[in-house]
């Protein structure tokens, strides 16, 4: 009877104080033993409802967005004050923020006031591409590779459908590529992921944006995306083999090409000169003269440079198309391809969840690019924002872009942090990699990580494993990862020959050294499947503690 | 111009917000203060502290304990934490003392503190001198 009445009382107070707090006041009551205790509440509570409409008219209407977060905690605006303005004062403010906002486009289009005087690209749009080459759009650094090599059978092969658009323009070269050097690579490779070859992208100019791999990419005209399968994509490489004879003096300016680009791209100069010396070598003992086919002669260079390098990335690779001296920029429309792309899966978060013991778990199969998926991302980890500790599972995630490592690890900070430098060795230059400042209302800073790793953790995922390791900001449970912490590029030798070398080193601030070859080793060696079920239990172990 | 904007701003806000603002404290919002010194509270956990702290003689109301949360959050002096997963009672809400709440309760102390003093003193000299 009385918990009715009080309930009544709670609702006749002003709308501010009843969303905020009539429920905390229920419970309260609903904890009340016995009846005195009941009518001494509803009595308190007769007192705030004329306390609150007689001497509390600021807070009557107070919203207060900031203290009811929604479910998925995304920040909201602060009220600093109940105020309202006019009509007539909001009108005014419109109408003069128009004018003034017509002014400045006027005076920045005409350049009557010199300060505001900006170049203004002009876009056309048209089918043939014209409009990607005036108005590039932006891409953020990425740290994956793409070759259409990989994307037919490795065992947890990233699929081109599931990539940036470079690499969906890229996947036209599956044509081209020989099926003996596909082979070659799933046999000896194929725990390769997706890419060996980012851009293509002419010799002999300077590097222009060596972590763009879009600039320069290979694309002769947007098109569809090809078929995913592992059939329909062999079907695509035909054998092309002795469509070009090659003579001596062919072999020989290939050769000359190939070294002239390790000589100046390659990360390492020592071991650079080390395989243009086996190249020489090999060449002057006559051991390049049967290759009069393209293609082998490109494996017998690949081979060649892996036997002294020991590296399973550098490569040469053979097209019996023309390649272009200046491919062209992405096109609009890729980009737009890679944006539904992402956004009809997700952005590749595969799970977002709490396990027991208020344990948050994140699996996501790619760091896919920021400047798209942000809002994915921040959903996410509202999501988990409560939890008290956090599992990152990346045992299928075979890398992406540079800016989600960096936009996912800040919210395990609580203060910008240095994540890694990347050293680009023919600019003998270094870009540092950082996370952005604190998200307001993340919770998640101290709280225990977890990053799962697998063999099949690769290129980025890698990255944000060996970061967080270094910073002690996770710890890291499954298998050692792949390997692979250089970046490479695709430089031109001529119309037919491509060499893809490595050419930036990504160097951790702390070890001064990165994971190349070697792989992450995770703090706690388990089966990759077990991985998951050893980190909640650490993690419960740690919540206890 | 923005400068001395900023300027005023923050002097504005120093003024509205400084610590001797808030003094003297009335006697529910320092118990409120008090009882969330040491950890965070929800409401009905807020009551039962300031009913053990003044060993029951003084018994906060929902209503003046939520009236005062009101404006504590506003003036920043406690900060909402929202609800815990897993509490008993999931309607319940947690709240915090801020670093500016630590600042108050710290001078409020200090100031009954001397009082206390002061009080201790006038009442030594008043007391009537043995013959």
């Amino acid at each position: 009877m009385l918990r009715p009445l009080y309930r009544w009382v709670l609702r006749l107070h002003p709308s501010g104080f009843r969303r905020r707090f009539a429920d905390e006041m229920l419970s309260i009551f609903d904890h009340g033993v016995g009846k005195p205790a009941a009518l001494s509440l509803l009595v308190d509570g007769l007192v705030s409802l004329a306390r609150q409409w007689a001497l509390r008219s600021e807070f009557w209407h107070e919203l207060s967005p900031a203290q009811e977060p929604g479910a998925d905690d995304i920040p909201s605006f602060y009220t600093l004050d109940p105020f309202r303005p006019r009509a007539g004062a909001v009108i005014h403010g419109l109408v003069m923020s128009t004018a003034l906002f017509c002014l400045t486009c006027f005076a920045i289009r005409y350049s009557w006031i010199h300060i505001l005087h900006v170049n203004i690209p002009v876009v056309q749009i048209d089918g043939a591409g014209a409009s990607a080459m005036l108005e590039r759009p932006t891409v953020p650094p990425r740290w994956r590779d793409k070759t259409p090599i990989a994307v037919s059978t490795a065992p947890h092969s990233f699929n081109a459908s599931h990539s940036a658009p470079a690499a969906v323009a890229i996947e036209n070269r599956a044509v081209q590529v020989s099926a003996t050097h596909a082979s070659e690579t799933l046999g000896s490779e194929s725990q390769e992921r997706a890419g060996r070859l980012t851009g293509l992208r002419s010799a002999t100019p300077a590097p222009q944006a060596p972590f763009e791999p879009y600039v320069g990419a290979h694309v002769d005209q947007p098109q569809a995306p090809q078929p995913k399968s592992q059939g329909a994509t062999s079907a695509m490489i035909p054998a092309v083999a002795g469509d070009v004879k090659l003579d001596a003096a062919e072999r020989q300016r290939v050769i000359d090409g190939v070294i002239a680009n390790l000589t100046k791209y390659y990360v390492y100069p020592d071991v650079a000169q080390k395989m243009a010396d086996a190249l020489r070598v090999h060449e002057k003992s006559g051991d390049d003269d049967a290759a009069t086919d393209g293609e082998v002669f490109a494996d017998l260079l690949t081979s060649q440079m892996r036997d002294v390098s020991h590296d399973r990335y550098v490569m040469m690779v053979y097209s019996s198309a023309t390649e272009p001296e200046n491919p062209p920029a992405p096109s609009l429309e890729d980009v737009s391809r890679y944006r539904t792309e992402m956004e009809e899966n997700n952005c590749r978060f595969e799970k977002v969840k709490i396990l027991p013991h208020n344990i948050g778990y994140l699996k996501f199969n790619e760091f896919p690019d920021a400047s798209i998926c942000r809002t994915t991302v921040a959903a996410a980890m509202a999501s988990l924002n409560h939890a008290d500790a956090i599992i990152f599972d990346l045992r299928d995630n075979p890398g992406g872009y540079a800016n989600m490592v960096a936009l996912i690890a800040t919210y395990l900070f609580d203060h910008p942090t240095h994540l890694n430098d990347f050293y680009n060795r023919s600019e003998n230059s270094t870009e540092q990699s950082w996370t952005q400042p604190p998200v307001p209302g993340n919770r998640l800073a101290d709280k225990p990580a977890f990053v799962l790793t697998s063999p099949s953790t690769f290129s980025a995922a890698e990255g944000f494993s060996y970061d967080l390791k270094m910073l002690n900001r996770a710890t890291l449970v499954g298998e050692t990862t792949l390997g692979r912490g250089h970046m490479g590029m695709g430089h031109r030798i001529d119309d037919h020959f491509i060499i893809r070398v490595p050419g930036i080193r990504v160097v951790n601030p702390i070890s001064k050294t990165n994971w190349e070859g070697t792989g992450v080793e995770p703090d706690v060696k388990v089966k990759a499947a077990d991985a998951l079920k050893t980190a909640e239990k650490l993690a419960e172990k740690r919540l206890q503690k | 111009m923005t400068q001395w904007l900023g300027l005023r701003y923050n002097e504005l806000r120093l003024m509205k917000d400084s610590v001797p603002a808030f003094l003297p404290l009335y006697p529910a919002t320092l118990h409120i203060l008090l009882s969330l010194a040491s950890e965070d509270l929800h409401g009905y956990g807020i009551m039962q502290e300031v009913a053990r702290q003044s060993q029951g003689t003084y018994k906060l109301g929902p209503g003046t304990l939520y009236d005062n949360l009101q404006k504590l959050i506003r003036r920043k002096v406690v900060q909402e934490l929202g609800r815990r997963p897993g509490d008993e009672d999931p309607r319940r809400r947690y709240y915090r003392l801020t670093s500016l709440g630590r600042g108050v309760l710290a001078a409020e102390t200090d100031r009954l503190a001397d009082v206390v003093r002061q009080a201790r003193l006038r009442l030594q000299i008043a007391k009537p001198r043995r013959a």
